[in-house]
């Protein structure tokens, strides 16, 4: 009889490439899942994980083994602007139903997701996993970023209490297929890629805020979801562990604006509003823990999918699907697309 | 018509506001105010970790405003070895009395935060800025996060809804109806309840370490007052510390000079060196308290401690000694 590995957030950015991921790569493999293994997929219509009960029904059906915990309330800024109490609710709700769950149910492992958007706003760079905790985290979204952080505290007061081994991940920005296109909430990359698919579509200039000079690491979901893997198998601290690319594979913001006017084929003209402020100039985040980890545990050293490749890949993804179910959100250009 | 509503109402913090509320005349300014109503609830109400208890409290009392005392709280080695029982019963009280308070339109709401729960590193006089510098001390990290989480909370709910909930910080309160469990129990009650076993078994009565460390310490009737008046009179969402000036301070030795003074102990008497002592300060400055409340007169240490030691030994057979008792009760 084998193990099932349930998956929150199953149908989401990440929980869509964990799906591919399973599809596609070989059983047994490294990426792959293990002989007579089940992955299931949860979605929010199959339970409320803010309510107790239905989380507690969930775990009772699947009897889960692993669980990789991605389900939560996210969203772009303004959104958690107006709502940081909604946030942070909402998500302790849910970690807290989901560890508690997995640990009445004696699950041998939970990988939960934080993200490097909850360190705190002062703080030295590159991040490691050691600055989680020293100050706080910036107010615009202190919400998320407390019930985010507070994941980390419970995996560590579990795992002090009755030794179960509940531990974390925190990649830097992931983009990839599935996305969220919404133009309010969206993040950096959909919300490009939607707006240049729209100003090709009306033959309107594409217009960035800002100089397009600050740097992001950003993870293609694909090898996210493949390096969750790899830490469910792998991976044995309590404490969390950035995944990401390294440092020096920063790209700037008009880089990424150069590859999304490239895939979708947009020839207009691609305007920088300086008078609109930039976002920080840098935040990066160290991954010296994970190349580590991986040469100690005998793994390969990681290939991030080239940037320009994953972008492509993403891209094409976001156009075949503009029309068939891609979150595209309520907020539309004004030409009834 | 206005309805307080006190969680944690029978403990220590409990006790001494109803105290005050019984004391001081309606209308002054530590009293209550002529036509508000003071309930007072313990764990035999309902189960504050369960939602629909709770909710089922609110429903019957319809509370216009709340002060929040109730917690699990527990010596150090509690802390050490139940983290997550720590971290989580006090989430989900905490949850579920503010959440209800917020569905209640409950006006004004005082939690209770400690500063046992600032950072482990941080710099001294501990003031209200410095709570969440850092993490805190990982042998209570579970309640240390608890609690700092409601001030977490009490920003949201002001932010995105407007409600006034705030909180404040005391520093290490002592009075009647406190825990004197040995194991569990904080410095006072439990040096208390040493001596006086001491003084029924005619043994020594030894003291870990040198004496030497200093700390503030607050009369429970005294932040009871101080509590009211936040209740009716302080403003802000940040958290307010509620403590002595730190000049105020009191080493251990003069905490276990008076208690041996008060139980009138008169045997072996002395200090075991050869024992760790705790840190030797971890002032916090009340400085913000002053400037709202300048002339609040603190009990003197020497009576409040007298007080308390003559209410212990009165009502030692019903006082919460705990599981380690005295062969000879």
């Amino acid at each position: 009889m084998g193990k099932v590995v349930l998956v929150t957030g199953g149908s989401g950015l990440v929980g869509s490439a964990l799906q591919h991921v399973i599809n596609t790569e070989p059983r047994g493999s490294a990426y792959g899942a293990k002989e007579g293994e089940e992955w299931v997929f949860l979605r929010s219509k199959d339970a409320d994980l803010r309510d107790f009960e239905q989380t507690r029904k969930a775990f009772e059906k699947y009897k889960p083994s692993y669980v990789i915990h991605l389900a939560a309330r996210v969203g772009g800024l303004f959104a958690n602007m107006a709502g940081n109490h909604t946030f942070l609710r909402e998500n302790i709700l849910m970690n807290d139903n989901v560890l508690q769950n997995a640990h009445d149910f004696k699950v041998e492992k939970v990988i939960s997701c934080l993200s490097t958007c909850v360190f705190p706003d002062k703080v030295s760079y590159p991040l490691t996993e050691s600055s989680v905790h020293l100050g706080p985290p910036h107010p615009s979204n202190f919400g998320y970023s407390h019930a985010k952080r507070l994941v980390d505290v419970q995996n560590q007061a579990y795992n002090a209490q009755y030794g179960d081994r509940f531990t974390s991940v925190i990649p830097t920005n992931v983009f990839g297929q599935f996305d969220n296109y919404d133009l309010r909430d969206a993040h950096v990359i959909p919300a490009l890629i939607h707006r240049t698919y729209l100003a090709k579509q009306d033959n309107t200039p594409l217009t960035i805020a800002g100089t397009g000079k600050p740097l992001r690491q950003f993870i293609y979901s694909r090898d996210l979801a493949k390096l969750m893997i790899w830490a469910l198998r792998s991976y044995e601290d309590i404490e969390p562990v950035i995944l990401s690319v390294p440092e020096e594979q920063e790209i700037s913001i008009k880089d990424v604006a150069d590859a999304i006017v490239q895939a979708t084929g947009f020839k207009g003209e691609v305007v920088y509003d300086s008078s609109r402020a930039d976002g920080q100039f840098r935040k990066p985040a160290s991954n010296a823990k994970l190349v580590k980890l991986m040469k100690e545990s005998g793994s390969e050293p990681f290939e991030f999918t080239p940037f320009q490749q994953a972008l492509k890949e993403s891209v094409e993804w976001f156009v075949e699907n503009y029309d068939k179910g891609a979150r595209v959100g309520k907020h539309h250009a004004t030409n009834g697309v | 018509m206005s309805i307080v509503l006190v969680t944690g109402g029978s403990g220590l913090v409990g006790k001494a506001i109803q105290w005050v509320i019984e004391n001081e005349p309606v209308g002054s300014r530590f009293g209550r105010k002529d036509r508000e109503e003071w309930i007072f609830i313990g764990s035999k109400d309902g189960d504050l970790r369960d939602f629909d208890s709770t909710k089922r409290i609110f429903e019957k009392y319809r509370p216009t405003h709340v002060i929040h005392l109730a917690a699990l709280v527990g010596g150090l080695f509690s802390n050490m070895k139940y983290k997550a029982t720590f971290l989580r019963d006090n989430l989900l009280i905490n949850d579920n009395v503010i959440e209800l308070s917020h569905q209640y339109k409950v006006e004004k709401l005082v939690s209770c935060l400690s500063t046992c729960v600032f950072p482990d590193q941080v710099k001294y006089p501990l003031s209200e800025s410095s709570v969440h510098l850092g993490p805190p001390h990982h042998s209570n990290f579970g309640y240390a996060h608890g609690k700092r989480l409601v001030d977490v909370q009490n920003h949201a709910y002001y932010e995105q809804y407007g409600d006034k909930f705030t909180s404040v910080i005391p520093t290490n309160i002592f009075g009647p109806w406190d825990n004197y469990d040995l194991e569990d129990s904080h410095v006072i009650p439990g040096l208390l309840h040493k001596c006086l076993l001491a003084k029924r078994n005619d043994t020594p009565f030894v003291i870990s370490g040198t004496g030497k460390p200093l700390r503030q310490f607050i009369y429970s009737r005294d932040l009871a007052k101080l509590m009211v008046w936040a209740l009716h009179e302080y403003d802000e969402i940040e958290p307010i510390i509620l403590s002595p000036a730190e000049d105020e301070e009191v080493s251990i030795k003069d905490v276990s000079d008076a208690i041996v003074q008060a139980i009138g102990f008169q045997g072996d008497y002395r200090f075991d060196t050869s024992k760790a002592d705790g840190q030797f300060r971890k002032p916090a400055s009340n400085a913000k308290l002053l400037e709202k409340l300048g002339d609040f007169e603190f009990t003197p240490f020497a009576s409040a401690l007298q007080e308390s030691a003559d209410w212990f030994v009165q009502n030692y057979a019903t006082a919460r000694t705990g599981k380690v008792s005295s062969p000879q009760v």
